[in-house]
C-alpha cells in the first residue's frame, strides 16, 4: 500500500515537471521570433545580416537591394551604418566586376564624408582594378625593382667573384688529381669527395653558423664566397680533369719532346687545348651557380631571392616572384649566350 | 759501362749518343733487351722491324719519355738521363732531362702539332718557351725553318688546315727550330696517304744532305736505302742485323728473317 502511493505521488509530481518544462519551451520558441519582429526589419543590424545571408546564398541583387534600404544619416540614423553599407555594396559590385556602380557607391560616401579613408582606399584599388593587367604590372615594378635590383647586384657579385675563384681552384684541385704525388692526389680527391657529397646550403650554414664556435667568425659575404668558391672548385675540378684527360697524351710527348717542363706543358699545351670542350659544362655549372646563390639568402645575405622574399611577405603579390624571376633568366640568358660566343672563339682554331 | 773499345770523347770522332745495355720491360714483356747502339755524328741510322720489335720503344728511350729499367744513355760523354741515389738508379731532375730533350729533336708518327697554335706559333713555341728566347728572334727562326720544309705560305693558319705530309713538315721545323745536335724520326711517314711520303721522304732527305745525325724508325725501306749509313734491323726487342745499306741489301738478305721482313714490306 504504502509502496504504491508514495509511486503515485512521484508520478504525479514527475508529469508535473515534465509538462512545466515543455511549455516553457514552446514559450521561448514562439518569443524569440516575436522578439526579433519587434525590433522591426528597418533595424540596420538585421539589414546587414540578411544582407550577408543573401550573399552568402548568391543572391547578390537582393542583398545590394537590401543594403540600399539603409538610409543616409540624419537624426537618429547612423553615419557609421550608413557607411558601411555603401562600402559593402561598393565591394560586392567590384566583386562582380561592376566598377562603374562601385565607383558610384564610393562617391555616395564620400559626398557626405570627403575625408573618408575606406572609401578612398576603395576607390583607389577600383581605379586599379579598372586598369588593364599588363599596366598594373608595370606598377609593381616601379615598386618592387628598386630593392630587387639591389638584390640582384649581390647576386651578380657573388656569381661573378665565384666564376673567377672557382676555375682557378678546379684547375688546382683537378691537377693535384692527376699529379704525381700521392698526397697531392689524396688531398685533391679528399676535397672533391666532401664538397661535392654533402649539401650546399650544409656548407654554408657550416661556415657561417658552425665555424664561429670554433673561433673563426666570417661575414655572410666571405662566408658566401667561401662556400660558393670552394664547393664550384669542387664540380669544375672533375670537368676540368675530364678535359685534360681528353687530350691527347701525344700532346703531351710532343711538349716534352721539345724540352718544355711537366708546367710548360700543362700552361702552354694542354690547358689551352680544353678551353672549347671546358666551356658546355663549364657554362651549365655556372648557369646552376646563379641559381645556387639563392642558397646564400640563409646565411643573412639580401640577395636577390631573399629581397623578392621579404616584398613578398609584406605585399604578397605574386609580381615580385615573376620580376625576381625575368631577373634570374636575364642573367642566365646573358651567360649561356656569351658561354656560346666564347665557345665558338676559343674552338675556332679547329675548323678555320 | 765505357765502351772503351769505341772512340774516345774527345775528338770530332766522339760517338755524339752512346747507348748500352738498354733493357725496356713492360710487365712481364721484355720490349728492349740489352740494346747497345753508338751514333757518331753527322750519321744516319736507320732501324727497321716488324711491329713490336721494339724500335720505338728504343727510340723514346733516347730522350727518356720511355724510362729504361737498365742500362745508360751517354750524350755527347755525358751520362744523362739517370742519377745514382742511395744506391738506386732514378730519374734525374726534371731540369737536367728538360735540358737534354732540347737538344734533341724528335718527329712523331701522328706529328702532334700543337693544334691551337698556327703553324708559325707551333714553331715559336719551342725557343720562347724553352730557350727563353725573345719574341722576334724565335721568330725569324721560324720563319727560316718554315722555309727549309717549304711551307712559308701556310705560316699563318692553323694544322687542321694542313695536309698530313704538310703537318709532319710542319713537325719536323718545329723539332729543328731548337737547333737539335740529333733528330729522332719515329715512323714519320706511316700516318700518311702514299702520295703524301715523298715530301716528307723529300725533306728528311735534304736535312740528311745538310749533315744532320738521325735515328730513323721507318717501314720505308727508301729511308734505309736512300738515306742510312747504317741499317739495323730488330726484332723482339734485339738487334739481328746492323749493316751499312749496300751490305744489308746485298749479303744480309741470306738472313731468311730480315730477307721475308724486307720482302713483305717491299
Amino acid at each position: 500500500m504504502l509502496y504504491s502511493r508514495q509511486t503515485k505521488a512521484r508520478q504525479f509530481m514527475r508529469s508535473k515537471i515534465r509538462r512545466g518544462f515543455l511549455l516553457f519551451i514552446w514559450l521561448v520558441l514562439l518569443a524569440l521570433p516575436s522578439a526579433a519582429l519587434a525590433e522591426g526589419p528597418t533595424q540596420p543590424d538585421q539589414l546587414f545580416r540578411d544582407a550577408s545571408n543573401l550573399i552568402s546564398a548568391g543572391d547578390y541583387e537582393t542583398a545590394l537591394e537590401v543594403l540600399d534600404r539603409i538610409p543616409a544619416p540624419g537624426g537618429t540614423d547612423s553615419a557609421a551604418d550608413f557607411i558601411k553599407s555603401r562600402v559593402q555594396k561598393a565591394q560586392l559590385y567590384h566583386a562582380l566586376a561592376m566598377f562603374d556602380e562601385a565607383d558610384a557607391s564610393c562617391h555616395e560616401v564620400l559626398a557626405l564624408f570627403p575625408d573618408n579613408i575606406e572609401a578612398t582606399n576603395l576607390l583607389d584599388s577600383l581605379a586599379k582594378a579598372k586598369k588593364p593587367k599588363w599596366l598594373l604590372f608595370i606598377d609593381d615594378m616601379k615598386l618592387f625593382l628598386p630593392s630587387l635590383i639591389q638584390g640582384a647586384g649581390i647576386t651578380l657579385f657573388l656569381v661573378v667573384i665565384t666564376m673567377v675563384i672557382s676555375p682557378i681552384g678546379g684547375l688546382l684541385i683537378a691537377l693535384g688529381r692527376i699529379s704525381g704525388v700521392p698526397p697531392l692526389r689524396w688531398l685533391s680527391w679528399f676535397i672533391i669527395w666532401f664538397f661535392r657529397g654533402t649539401p650546399l646550403l650544409l656548407q654554408l650554414f657550416f661556415i657561417y653558423y658552425g665555424l664561429p664556435s670554433l673561433g673563426v667568425t666570417l661575414s655572410p659575404t666571405t662566408s658566401a664566397i667561401i662556400g660558393l668558391g670552394i664547393n664550384y672548385s669542387a664540380y669544375l675540378a672533375e670537368i676540368i680533369r675530364a678535359g685534360i684527360e681528353s687530350i691527347d697524351s701525344g700532346q703531351m710527348e710532343a711538349a716534352k719532346a721539345i724540352g718544355m717542363t711537366y708546367t710548360q706543358a700543362m700552361r702552354r699545351v694542354i690547358v689551352p687545348q680544353t678551353y672549347k670542350r671546358l666551356m658546355p659544362p663549364v657554362g651549365n655549372e655556372f648557369i646552376a651557380l646563379i641559381k645556387d646563390t639563392a642558397l646564400v639568402s640563409t646565411i643573412a645575405m639580401v640577395e636577390l631571392m631573399r629581397s623578392a622574399n621579404q616584398m613578398f611577405n609584406t605585399y604578397f603579390n605574386v609580381n615580385v616572384l615573376i620580376i625576381a624571376a625575368m631577373i634570374y633568366l636575364l642573367f642566365t640568358t646573358v651567360f649561356t649566350v656569351t658561354f656560346e660566343t666564347i665557345e665558338k672563339r676559343v674552338g675556332a682554331y679547329e675548323n678555320r | 759501362m765505357k765502351t772503351d773499345n769505341e772512340k774516345n770523347p774527345t775528338s770530332n770522332n766522339a760517338p755524339i749518343i752512346c747507348l748500352s745495355n738498354i733493357t725496356k720491360r713492360f710487365g712481364k714483356t721484355t720490349a728492349v733487351d740489352a740494346v747497345d747502339l753508338s751514333v757518331m755524328p753527322q750519321e744516319k741510322v736507320v732501324i727497321i722491324g716488324p711491329s713490336g720489335s721494339g724500335k720505338s720503344t728504343l727510340l723514346r728511350a733516347v730522350n727518356i719519355l720511355e724510362e729504361i729499367d737498365e742500362g745508360t744513355i751517354v750524350f755527347e760523354g755525358k751520362s744523362v738521363g739517370y742519377v745514382e741515389k742511395k744506391g738506386k738508379r732514378v730519374l734525374d731532375s726534371q731540369k737536367n732531362i728538360c735540358a737534354l730533350r732540347a737538344e734533341i729533336g724528335m718527329v712523331f708518327q701522328h706529328f702532334y702539332l700543337f693544334p691551337h697554335m698556327t703553324v708559325l706559333e707551333n714553331i715559336m713555341e719551342g725557343p720562347v718557351t724553352v730557350q727563353g728566347k725573345s719574341r722576334e728572334e724565335a721568330h725569324i727562326i721560324a720563319e727560316d725553318m718554315l722555309e727549309k720544309v717549304g711551307l712559308s705560305e701556310k705560316r699563318d693558319v692553323f694544322p687542321a688546315t694542313l695536309s698530313g705530309g704538310q703537318k709532319q713538315r710542319v713537325a719536323i721545323a718545329r723539332a729543328l727550330a731548337m737547333k737539335p745536335k740529333i733528330m729522332l724520326f719515329d715512323e714519320p711517314t706511316s700516318a700518311l696517304d702514299p702520295e703524301l711520303v715523298g715530301e716528307v721522304f723529300n725533306t728528311i732527305k735534304s736535312l740528311a744532305d745538310e749533315g744532320m745525325t738521325m735515328i730513323i724508325v721507318t717501314h720505308q725501306m727508301g729511308f734505309a736505302r736512300e738515306i742510312a749509313d747504317r741499317v739495323i734491323f730488330m726484332e723482339k726487342g734485339r738487334f739481328i742485323t746492323e749493316a751499312p745499306p749496300v751490305e744489308f741489301f746485298g749479303s744480309c738478305m741470306t738472313n731468311t728473317r730480315v730477307a721475308s721482313f724486307v720482302d713483305s714490306i717491299l
